[in-house]
């Protein structure tokens, strides 16, 4: 009874989301105030009964439905409780109910939070976030319904979560990119409405950028912690690998930035706005064709979801009505929008300008890498395959001018600058990046390639640029305080979220170049020593968890003959699937990560291990925390609280 | 003369009492088994390389890698090797085709157009602009005249 | 005059892209073409399966138009196409199996026991019919690695010259045979 309470719920909020579409796109079409203010109850109703439903999704996970064949198929009577709440959005219905309960989520936050909005651009927002809701809505009560059940026969277990998705990077990892994902389609929903009412003014830039930035923060945060939860649980220190659900994430990110910089030039100075406007189409437009590649099987990816064709039909077909509408509407009006603004060539404008370029250029590289191996096997020219190589090789190239440019762009102004004093300071500055990343490099390392040294140098110039810039703008007040004062949130956010990539960057160049590993085959009691530790093979012990049973490999980390760390790498059997799965043990270090792996048990009581030493592992993930970290300190700016129309103060940052 | 050093190196390491999994003449190769594995593709496996996988082909084609190394190929004979029985598909490196040069055009493409734009309206802004730099200047004094007034 | 062209570009490149992803869901990102298609068989010296004093070599094979099928009897589908396979030795198809065994591992190689093999393989075929002139027991897999075997079952076409035409991997039905195999033996007949 309780499954099918959850299904009609939904179907209640697909009722609401279908009058949430029609009522106020209809009223603000006809100028019906009344139809328009329909839209925020319609908004939060439609919310409630999507909550209702994930409610009494976890409800029966908890309660061990297994007549219901999610329930079944993805949880199991013997998983703690907090893997049986997380296996709701484990399967690919849960995932898109969780979807859901985002997209319903974002719309009711907009509904609540958009008074100071004119009417007519509130109602077309939500109208069109609704329609997003329907479509989704459809597909799940449709074909894709987690409340289906399996009567008359049942199992009596269920088959147990993924025991790869067992995992607390799991649990969080999806919301976060949902959260990301879905809020890119309020700044889509931003723009549309935009189009619609042909007004293309800084105004619409102003309203749409704190959702852009909190979106894209989330986004941020699901990416950086999707990485880590493949470093950590997939047993091979591997943290990215340009995986098709891997680049279905990173596309509208990169997307997702080149738009909020293109934003900031459209507030605040008039340009750019058709640009921008599309930007916040194909953002939204990637996350929707990121669905369809991982939804429907058309590309072989390590992350094996439900591959139906018929729900890869609907969701192209959903993805062209959406993204072909949009940018037949995009076409249709783009010819009346002018940029007003004017620039010289060294200005912050011409400086977002590149960066654009080259963010979008990035998303190219990725896109094609994506989907040509399946174009060219449609084409009957054969299987290829583009990966790791193809993809670290065209970011080893873009990333050279793209941080150098990162470095310069802030201390730039809009409009136009001298260009002499820059220079100088820039010179300057070169010359101290490079002092700095000789010695840090030199002094550790007795071998620095080329391209180590480069990346290296760029993690520092981006630093050093930034903090340059910091000291400059703070100390042309009469005292510290007041210029830390006078420095906008939007400042603070590029700081953070600079400092952020430069952390990256740093990261990833020297994890990749510095990382060793060593596969042994060893007898407890026996040493293998990997740079200046000593690993000491103790054991191994047998564990029984609430769902396996395992080995953990017990061996003693030394560094000059002291104890540093006691590791216990498992290897565990899943009861259910009978599925091995290789836990790593991880001592982690701001500096540098050991990273134990437990393989195959061997001949006379040996085991093999693998030993990698991981320098600036964690700098990546740090990095990336800060970059989502300059997105949620812009949604503070009490700026875009404001009831009044434009404000003039103006933050320096962009 | 490699044999030896082989056995020399397999030899240490028991004497050390832990053995290697895989053992190389020199450290070169080392690196040239530790870059091919992570970029060939296992051709069993969804989305996997043959260092990560635990498929009996990958493991075949790892060993096969480590033969080949260790009878002094280069990394682009043993991923020719390789390409010769399992097609390009097993190299995570597209050909270079009329097919694939897309990948590397269509990126050049898009910074040409892009950094051309700006050429082109910087050209047709300076052919309209009526905006002086001193202009610009009394501009940026009056500014600073009101915000010490608003202090 | 252009401004309104420009515009339209996204939406065409976009309608262009859902053509390829449209067709792309009917596709099997799975079936892979390999290198070896236009070759000559890789030269051997393996075993019979069933005699280890029977060595089998590439030039035996010569003379005939054939059909290479690898497979082991740890592998569900393999012994699921077996009785179809047998339909087409009836038919006048030799079918020469190249067993794949998935067990063995240089690394482990105690544990591996031969006549428990045989055993094994004489009673499966019992049961299934035995479509196979005879079978080449490949237990390093080197064969199946020179001829970009990535599992079982897979089958490969093979002229009288020793060329491979096809490389099919998944099973072999009426269906597979029908489209893919029956066309090219035609061909040669010809």
């Amino acid at each position: 009874m309780i499954p099918e309470i959850g299904y009609f719920s939904l179907v209640l909020a697909m009722a609401l989301s279908l009058l949430l579409c029609i009522f106020p796109l209809w009223g603000a079409h006809t100028g019906n105030l009344r139809l328009m203010r329909a839209a925020p109850s319609l908004a939060v109703g439609q919310c409630v009964f999507v909550l209702l439903a994930f409610a009494i999704l976890i409800y029966i996970t908890l309660t061990d439905d297994f007549t219901v064949a999610y329930v079944a198929h993805h949880s199991s009577s013997t998983l703690p409780w907090y893997y049986k709440v997380t296996s709701t959005w484990g399967g690919h219905e849960g995932a898109i109910l969780l979807w859901l309960v985002m997209q319903t989520l974002w719309t009711a936050v907009v509904a609540l939070m958009s008074n100071s909005l004119p009417w007519i651009l509130r109602a077309r927002v939500l109208g069109v976030l609704g329609f997003l809701g329907v479509g989704f809505m459809l597909y799940t009560l449709w074909m894709s319904s987690p409340f289906e059940r399996l009567l008359p026969y049942y199992p009596v277990e269920g088959r147990d979560l993924n025991p790869l998705l067992q995992d607390p990077g799991m649990i969080i990892h999806p919301p976060l990119l949902y959260m990301g994902y879905v809020g890119l389609s309020v700044s889509f929903a931003f723009a549309i409405a935009a189009l619609l009412t042909g007004k293309l003014d800084n105004t619409w830039a102003k309203w749409s950028r704190p959702w852009t930035m909190a979106a894209w923060g989330f986004l941020t945060l699901g990416i950086t912690i999707g990485s880590w939860w493949a470093y950590s649980e997939l047993g091979w220190g591997g943290w990215w690998f340009w995986d098709p659900v891997e680049n279905a994430s990173l596309m509208p990110w990169l997307v997702a930035t080149a738009l909020l910089h293109s934003l900031s030039a459209t507030e605040k100075r008039g340009v750019f706005k058709s640009w921008t406007v599309l930007l916040a189409i194909t953002a939204f437009s990637l996350c929707l064709l990121g669905t369809f590649i991982v939804r429907s099987g058309i590309i072989v990816s390590v992350h094996a979801f439900a591959t139906d064709p018929d729900r890869g039909l609907y969701i192209l077909m959903f993805l062209a009505v959406v993204v072909g509408g949009s940018l037949a509407l995009y076409a249709a009006r783009v010819a009346q929008v002018k940029s007003e603004g004017r620039y010289q060539f060294l200005s912050r404008e011409v400086a977002l300008w590149i960066n654009n370029i080259f963010l979008v250029v990035a998303m190219l590289v990725v896109l094609l890498g994506t989907l040509l191996p399946m174009i060219h096997k449609e084409l009957g020219l054969g299987s290829i395959s583009i990966g790791v190589p193809f993809f670290n090789q065209m970011f080893a190239i873009l990333i050279v001018p793209f941080a150098i440019l990162l470095g310069l762009a802030p201390m730039l102004r809009w409009k136009q600058n001298k260009l002499s004093p820059l220079v100088k300071k820039w010179l300057l500055l070169s010359v101290v990046t490079l002092v700095i990343t000789s010695a840090w490099l030199f002094g550790n390392y007795e071998v620095v390639a080329p391209l180590t040294f480069i990346g290296t140098a760029l993690a520092v110039w981006i630093v050093l640029l930034t903090l340059f810039d910091l000291m400059q703008k703070v100390t042309v007040q009469n005292t510290i305080s007041e210029g830390v004062k006078r420095l906008g949130v939007s400042y603070w956010a590029m700081v953070s979220g600079h400092i952020g990539i430069a952390f990256v960057i740093a990261g990833v160049t020297l994890t990749s170049a510095y990382s060793v590993e060593r596969s042994v085959r060893m007898l407890p009691g026996e040493t293998a020593t990997l740079n200046e530790y000593v690993y000491r093979f103790e054991g191994v012990k047998e564990i029984v968890g609430p769902n396996y049973t395992g080995h953990a490999g017990v061996v003693s980390v030394l560094k000059n003959n002291k104890l540093v760390i006691e590791l216990h790498a498992e290897k565990r059997l899943y009861n259910i699937g009978m599925q091995f799965m290789t836990e790593a043990a991880i001592d982690d270090g701001f500096f540098r990560d050991l990273y134990l792996a437990l393989g195959e048990q061997l001949t006379q009581g040996a085991w093999s291990l693998r030993i990698y030493h991981k320098p600036y592992v964690r700098w990546m993930w740090l990095g990336g925390l800060l970059i989502a970290l300059a997105g949620f300190i812009v949604i503070t700016d009490k700026r875009y609280r404001k009831t009044s129309a434009p404000s003039e103060q103006q933050g320096v940052g962009a | 003369m490699k044999i030896v050093m082989v056995l020399l190196l397999i030899l240490c390491g028991s004497a050390t009492a832990t053995e290697d999994k895989y053992v190389f003449a020199s450290e070169e190769r080392a690196a040239t088994f530790r870059e091919l594995t992570h970029e060939l593709r296992c051709p069993k496996c969804q989305n996997q390389n043959i260092a990560d996988s635990d498929a009996v082909v990958a493991k075949d084609l790892r060993d096969k890698v480590l033969s080949l190394v260790n009878d002094g190929k280069s990394k682009q004979e043993v991923i020719d090797y390789m390409i010769d029985r399992y097609g390009y598909f097993v190299h995570y490196q597209p050909p270079v085709t009329p097919a694939t040069i897309i990948l590397w055009v269509l990126p050049v493409l898009i910074v040409v157009i892009g950094f051309g734009f700006i050429v082109f309206r910087q050209k047709k802004a300076s052919r309209k602009q009526t905006w002086s730099s001193e202009d610009e200047q009394k501009l940026a004094k009056l500014i600073q005249q009101y915000q010490r007034r608003e202090q | 005059m252009n401004r309104k062209l420009l515009g339209l570009i996204p939406f065409l490149i976009f309608i262009l892209l859902c053509v390829f992803l449209y067709q792309g869901l009917f596709g099997n990102p799975r079936e892979l073409q390999t290198g070896r298609i236009g070759h000559t068989m890789p030269s051997f010296t393996l075993p019979d399966l069933m005699d280890e004093q029977k060595q089998w070599q590439d030039k035996d094979l010569i003379g005939d138009v054939y059909l290479l099928n690898v497979w082991g009897t740890w592998c569900p589908t393999c012994i699921a196409e077996l009785s179809y396979l047998t339909e087409l030795k009836e038919q006048g198809v030799k079918i020469i199996g190249l067993y794949y065994e998935q067990a063995y591992d240089p690394d482990f190689g105690d544990q591996f026991d031969i006549n428990k093999l045989r055993a094994e393989v004489q009673a499966m075929l019992a049961r299934t019919g035995n479509p196979y002139q005879f079978n080449i027991l490949d237990l390093n897999r080197t064969l199946a690695l020179d001829l970009g075997v990535s599992g079982a079952p897979e089958t490969f076409l093979v002229d009288k010259k020793g060329t491979i035409l096809l490389h099919h991997t998944g099973d072999i039905n009426q269906r597979v045979w029908r489209s893919k195999f029956a066309p090219k033996i035609m061909e040669l007949t010809q």
